[in-house]
């Protein structure tokens, strides 16, 4: 019984953090309207950040500023937040299709940058000799593991809190006015660009949190987690949960999570021996297929955005 | 979590039992062990049938401690997440005390540093290289959970330097596989082949995924090198040295043994593989040595040859000698001690086959220890969990490689003194 | 220098096909694709079906059109595994993308193409194995064209090249001068206005699916030629493809044609000017440059 506590607390601990992430695209998407394709970038800044500067000197590459864990995760969300400034600058004037690939491109140049560069991060190796927070005064045990789970689920609810009620700000309003109509909301006087720009930013900055969270509860980072996989990942959450909606964002991360791994677990226990070995293809067919009936069922997400303001016109639709 | 459910048994039953020996007994029970390992990727898979087939092999045996030994198998679709939740749920949920994998070093690390280590559970990874692990264990920080029976790039590279001396090649360009493997093996190497006097014209980093491999083959190209060296995979290496033969580049090989793959030999042609030599670790010679080798024709119908399967088979067979030494229900921690007396140098030594198993139970069960002579070499850990072992040069051949010539484990730390 | 510009191109001229695919579809049913360059995939792979079972069936069509290593066995392959191809692009649109389309957003449709991409690499990989297969175990040498500088091109390249470009002009008569060309382009301008005027919207779905899953196929097949075919071609060509489309501009094939030589050029150019660990990051430098000038790529226009 305790070992299924144990793992439930593991999984929610991952889910929680995967769901932080979702919470800034969803304000970068959801509210604003912007197709963000590099997710993964700004979520990496924030691992690296965190733990390069909050971890033990490492032979030949940047490290060792031992800063105080808040600082070290702070440095990670700043990180972050400037990468999100540059690149906004930059892309924030694309539309769509062209935003999303133009900020995918970055996030293949940075997660290319970590790989090769290993004066900066360790190179493939990645970056560890990073000690978690309070570990040597709480053992790395179950009593570990929930508090931290505990740390990180507040740190959860107060960064929902805190997009609830941007969204319900005046600033969250304009955000909708821009995402519907962007002319309009350049006629009553405010600046679309400064708007799109600073939504950008601080989603860009929420990922970062979600990433230095990561990083800490594995204590190591390395280019294999920023791989794009993680931008579809949380890009799936979002739109199967429902974009627009906070808790959508976070219902559609733990259960886009919870299938994920359930689907590898049922398979490894049901599966016949022999087809075994498949079981990781089949996986990946059957994670396919919950994303497209998803998307045939209910196409708004499980919990769809609640229009209290804007009136959503008719996208344009064929057929 | 139990992980033995021994069922009662009558005691007319159990006295039949005790008649027939330990073989009947060991039906009883079934003692779970963790895998992950990527199956869903083309080098992935194989890697996970050679750990099964060990597995099949100490159950024919008549299991480890006393149970039938059943492998939990599940895919990391090489993301850490997904490899670091999997073994989570295998430890929690399945209780095992043993986990093999995973094969890249970047799921292997967060699975050691959040699951196994604060889990007291063992963890023997086939294939993770990085220097990262040994930095790790140097500062206690794996508690002596950690193994790997990847013997460490450093032998590679220095045969591969061995090769190009004695092939009287003068120059070398470098292809090799950007990840943390490949970012070593390609330092190590070009550092040993100016210790050994040959010039290294380039040194090229081949991506994964890439759609092609043309750029970086015309520019190894371009640089006119007496020889190539590949530390790549066999599907990369495949689609590069296509490339480099078809515009004519010298057919003067060296090869890691991550190219020792009937997938590689067949995809190129075994016509221009005539002056490839590869390197790899090997078996001490004895008679014992083709063990594992005509156990795995004889179950698969080819040669054990691709990326990690011989690490996989030694991983996995260490790892179930290991329980067998240190008996029924024993902690993980307990089981990772057992280790050293199973690749003990002064013990009796014990093939890499189901008999070889059997051997090794009464062997320990009198109290003794055994050298396990594996598919990798004869394998021994030093206090980080890293191995060395003798080297191999091999050569294609029409139905899979042959050896060229084998250096003993005193010859190979000798060279490698001689590099530094 | 000069090799790399030739192997650009060369390269270049399958990404072409597969991004005049892709051009299409993003403009005319206005959704990224994703599942694009899966039908590359399933190309090869028909391909490889086809050509088996013709050899089985007629082996005299297993000779080679010298010096090429294409067979009279490869070459019917092709033309059926553009059918094929064809076909389950249609059937997988009425399957899976008309339903998402009659029901969700412009990004429900990108993330079911995610979720079919998915699927269709990894069946692909159950049924054919995760390993490399190759059209032919030979190896095609190069041709020295000079020796100082070394040049060297493959007779196959050539071919595809010549291939590629005869397909285009044939796509360039077919849009340019046909009604069925004016319907496509009324279509992708305003789907209510063409309909109005009688342009059947249902038939000219299939037809550009048909259009786009048959280039998809060739491409597969003439990247197979180049290289090898493996069930995650699909993947490693699908960014390579969109970067094409994205610097050409949506909706215009001309630009999905520059936009494939300019992205394989990059491709070919990149090692010269970075170590080889970055150069995967070269054509989205490239992108993001063309885009900050041209925020519609190339030819593309903006559209409300």
């Amino acid at each position: 019984m305790i070992g299924v506590i144990s793992y439930l607390v593991f999984f929610a601990t991952t889910a929680s953090i995967l769901a932080i992430a979702v919470l800034g695209l969803n304000l970068q998407w959801g509210n604003t309207g912007l197709f963000n394709g590099g997710v993964v970038a700004f979520f990496g800044a924030g691992a690296y950040g965190t733990l390069i500067l909050g971890g033990a000197a490492q032979a030949g590459h940047l490290g060792g500023y031992g800063l105080a864990y808040p600082l070290a995760l702070l440095g990670g969300m700043i990180a972050a937040g400037l990468m999100a400034w540059i690149v906004g600058l930059l892309t924030l004037r694309l539309r769509h299709d062209y935003l999303a690939i133009a900020t995918f491109g970055v996030a293949v140049a940075f997660e290319n940058l970590m790989r090769n560069a290993e004066w900066l991060a360790g190179g493939a190796k990645g970056v560890r000799g990073f000690e978690r927070p309070l570990r040597s005064a709480l053992g790395d045990g179950f009593i570990y593991n929930l508090l931290f789970f505990l740390a990180v689920l507040l740190i959860l609810i107060a960064v929902y809190l805190f997009l609830e009620r941007l969204v319900a700000s005046p600033f969250g309003r304009l955000l909708r006015a821009v995402r519907e109509d962007e002319e309009a909301a350049a006629s009553l006087g405010k600046s679309p660009a400064r708007l799109r720009l600073t939504a950008f930013v601080t989603g860009s900055v929420i990922l970062g949190l979600a990433g230095g969270l990561y990083g800490t509860f594995y204590a190591f980072v390395s280019p294999q987690d920023i791989l794009p996989t993680l931008t579809f990942q949380i890009w799936a959450m979002l739109i199967v949960g429902g974009a627009g909606n906070n808790r959508g964002a976070i219902f559609g991360a733990f259960l886009i999570w919870g299938a994920w791994t359930a689907s590898g677990w049922a398979l490894s226990r049901f599966a016949p021996v022999e087809a075994q070995l498949y079981t990781g293809s089949l996986q990946f067919v059957l994670i396919g297929c919950v994303i497209v009936g998803m998307l045939m069922w209910r196409p708004q997400g499980l919990l769809p955005e609640r229009l209290v303001v804007s009136q959503r016109g008719k996208p344009p639709s064929v057929q | 979590m139990f992980n033995h459910t021994h069922r009662a048994a009558s005691a007319g039953l159990a006295f039949g039992l005790a008649v027939l020996g330990t073989t009947a007994s060991a039906q009883e029970c079934t003692t779970k062990i963790g895998a992950v390992l990527p199956t869903s990727v083309d080098w992935g898979r194989p890697i996970a049938e050679t750990a099964q087939f060990a597995v099949d092999q100490v159950n024919e045996a008549g299991g480890a401690a006393g149970c039938q030994i059943e492998m939990v198998l599940r895919d990391t679709q090489v993301d850490p997440k997904v490899g670091v939740d999997a073994a989570k749920a295998l430890v929690d949920l399945e209780g095992v005390k043993v986990m093999l994998g995973a094969v890249s070093s970047g799921v292997s690390m967060p699975i050691l540093t959040s699951v196994t280590v604060p889990g007291g559970v063992m963890q023997m990874s086939c294939c993770s290289s990085s220097t990262a692990f040994t930095g790790l264990a140097e500062e206690g920080k794996t508690e002596g959970l950690w193994f790997r029976t990847f013997a460490t790039t450093a032998v590679q590279s220095a045969i591969g330097a061995k090769v190009a001396q004695d092939q009287g090649y003068g120059s070398v360009a470098i292809l090799y596989k950007n990840d943390d493997w490949g970012q070593d093996m390609g330092r190590m190497i070009a550092a040993d082949f100016e210790a050994v006097g040959v010039a290294v014209t380039t040194s090229i980093a081949i991506n994964d995924a890439q759609p092609s491999y043309r750029a970086e083959v015309t520019e190894a190209l371009r640089t006119q090198p007496d020889a190539i060296y590949l530390a790549l995979y066999p599907a990369e290496g495949t689609a590069a040295v296509r490339e480099w033969i078809s515009l004519g580049g010298t057919q003067n090989m060296i090869l890691a043994n991550s190219l020792k793959s009937d997938e590689f030999r067949e995809n190129v042609g075994m016509q221009y593989l005539g002056s490839a030599l590869g390197t790899d670790t090997s078996s001490p010679r004895s008679d014992s040595a083709d063990a594992f080798r005509a156990a795995y024709m004889a179950r698969f119908d080819s040669e054990p040859n691709g990326p990690g399967l011989a690490n996989s088979y030694d991983a996995t067979m260490i790892a179930l000698l290991a329980m067998e030494a240190a008996g029924p229900d024993a902690t993980g921690a307990q089981i990772a001690e057992a280790v050293a007396r199973v690749t003990d140098p002064a013990g009796t030594p014990v093939t890499a086959d189901a008999a070889g198993f059997a051997q090794a139970r009464d062997v320990l069960g009198g109290g003794g220890t055994v050298a396990y002579q594996g598919a990798t070499g004869n394998v021994q850990f030093d206090v980080n969990g890293d191995v060395s072992a003798p080297a191999v040069v091999w050569s294609f051949t029409e139905t899979g490689t042959q050896e060229v010539s084998y250096l003993p484990l005193d010859e190979v730390d000798a060279f490698i003194g001689s590099l530094r | 220098m000069i090799q790399n510009v030739i192997d650009g191109v060369l390269t270049g001229s399958y990404l072409s096909l597969g991004a005049i695919g892709l051009t299409l579809v993003m403009h005319i049913l206005r959704f990224a694709n994703f599942s694009h360059a899966e039908l590359l995939s399933l190309g090869a792979y028909a391909a490889l079906v086809c050509d088996a079972l013709v050899t089985a069936l007629a082996p005299v069509l297993a000779i080679k059109l010298a010096p090429l290593s294409l067979t009279w066995a490869l070459g019917l392959a092709i033309v059926l595994s553009m059918v094929l191809t064809g076909l389950s692009a249609v059937v997988i649109d009425r399957l899976v993308f008309r339903r998402v389309r009659e029901r969700g957003a412009e990004l429900s449709m990108v993330f079911a193409s995610f979720g079919m991409a998915l699927v269709i690499r990894n069946i692909i990989g159950l049924i054919f194995g995760l390993s490399p297969k190759l059209y032919s175990q030979e190896i095609a040498f190069a041709t020295v064209l000079s020796f100082d500088p070394l040049i060297l091109v493959k007779p196959d390249q050539v071919f595809v090249l010549l291939a590629a470009l005869v397909l285009m002009f044939a796509l360039h008569l077919v849009l340019s001068r046909t009604t069925f060309g004016y319907s496509l382009r009324a279509v992708a301008e305003n789907p209510a206005l063409a309909q109005i005027n009688g342009v059947n919207l249902a038939r000219t779905i299939v037809a550009v699916w048909l259009i786009g899953g048959g280039l998809a196929a060739v491409a597969g097949i003439f990247y197979g030629m180049s290289h090898q075919i493996i069930p995650v071609m699909g993947r490693d060509l699908v960014l390579p493809i969109f970067a094409a489309t994205i610097v050409g501009g949506i909706g215009s094939v001309y630009g999905a044609v520059l936009g494939g030589f300019i992205v394989g050029l990059a491709g070919n150019l990149a090692l010269l000017v970075l170590p080889a660990g970055y150069t995967p990051s070269v054509p989205f430098l490239l992108i993001l440059a063309v885009l900050i000038l041209r925020p519609h790529g190339l030819f593309g226009e903006a559209r409300a």
